[in-house]
């Protein structure tokens, strides 16, 4: 989907060091290593990706590392291989079997 | 007459050699049946263990509409589908769909379908996609279902 449609998309390889803050109105697929704020409406981290700062989607797909603050609001999926240390809003979540989580989780909509 | 005398020793020896080799392969024989008794052996333990290991399998189970306070201990494996509170520690806890637990929680093994609010310190954390879960937890491995409402702080080790 993200290779056929690119307006609008962010794409990050590996050993690529971006530092700064990032409005992203599609699509960011980090494979490479992020510095500071990140926003996009999906977010893809790789399992070679790593990000050191606030990220903030709608669904965001972890197989990667992100560190300090991870907010999604509507689904969030850890993998097998990513991991997570900070703090986490969410409203739907999954962990997949050997995912990392270390932090304080929390629910954006608690009652629905 | 010689070169004969000489090269009668060794074929003296190849004729030793031969009966050797018969000697080992029938060691190896014998070891075969020594290994294929061993695993029959092996097989018997097996069988006698099995009914043992289900015994400690047998849940405890606190049923739904049930209601417990206090402090739970088992060596084996706990089912909550009432309500307990208080301090659990057991080495696998299940939390049914209607079971709710209020307090610590010890295990090494914990499925919650329910609802959890406490400490936790497991080893093998799987949340299902009804589950509610809200406290500290603990864990080596975790697998959260897609729906599972979890808040908290999570430490893994």
């Amino acid at each position: 989907m993200a290779e056929v449609n690119q307006l609008g998309c962010l794409f990050v390889g590996e050993g690529v060091v971006l530092k700064g803050n990032f409005e992203v109105p599609d699509i960011a697929s980090i494979s490479g290593t992020v510095e500071g704020e990140l926003t996009a409406k999906q977010v893809l981290i790789e399992a070679t990706g790593i990000v050191r700062g606030k990220l903030t989607g709608e669904s965001i797909d972890i197989r990667g590392e992100v560190n300090e603050q991870v907010s999604s609001s509507r689904s969030l999926i850890i993998r097998s291989t990513g991991k997570v240390t900070g703090s986490i809003h969410y409203s739907e979540i999954e962990i997949e079997k050997g995912g990392h989580l270390h932090g304080d989780l929390h629910n954006l909509n608690p009652h629905s | 007459m010689s070169i004969f005398s000489k090269n009668q020793p060794s074929a003296e020896n190849e004729s030793n050699a031969n009966p050797s080799e018969e000697v080992t392969q029938e060691f190896v024989a014998a070891e075969q049946e020594v290994v294929s008794s061993a695993s029959s052996f092996e097989s018997v333990t097996r069988q006698e263990s099995t009914p043992r290991s289900n015994v400690l399998a047998k849940p405890s189970i606190i049923s739904e509409g049930f209601t417990f306070e206090g402090t739970i201990t088992s060596d084996g494996v706990l089912n909550i589908a009432g309500t307990v509170r208080g301090k659990i520690t057991a080495k696998s806890v299940l939390i049914d769909s209607s079971g709710q637990v209020d307090g610590e929680l010890n295990s090494e093994q914990l499925v919650i379908k329910g609802q959890l609010k406490g400490d936790v310190n497991c080893e093998d954390l799987n949340v299902g996609p009804l589950a509610q879960v809200d406290g500290n937890i603990s864990y080596k491995y975790i697998h959260i279902q897609r729906g599972g409402k979890v808040a908290g702080k999570f430490i893994k080790n």
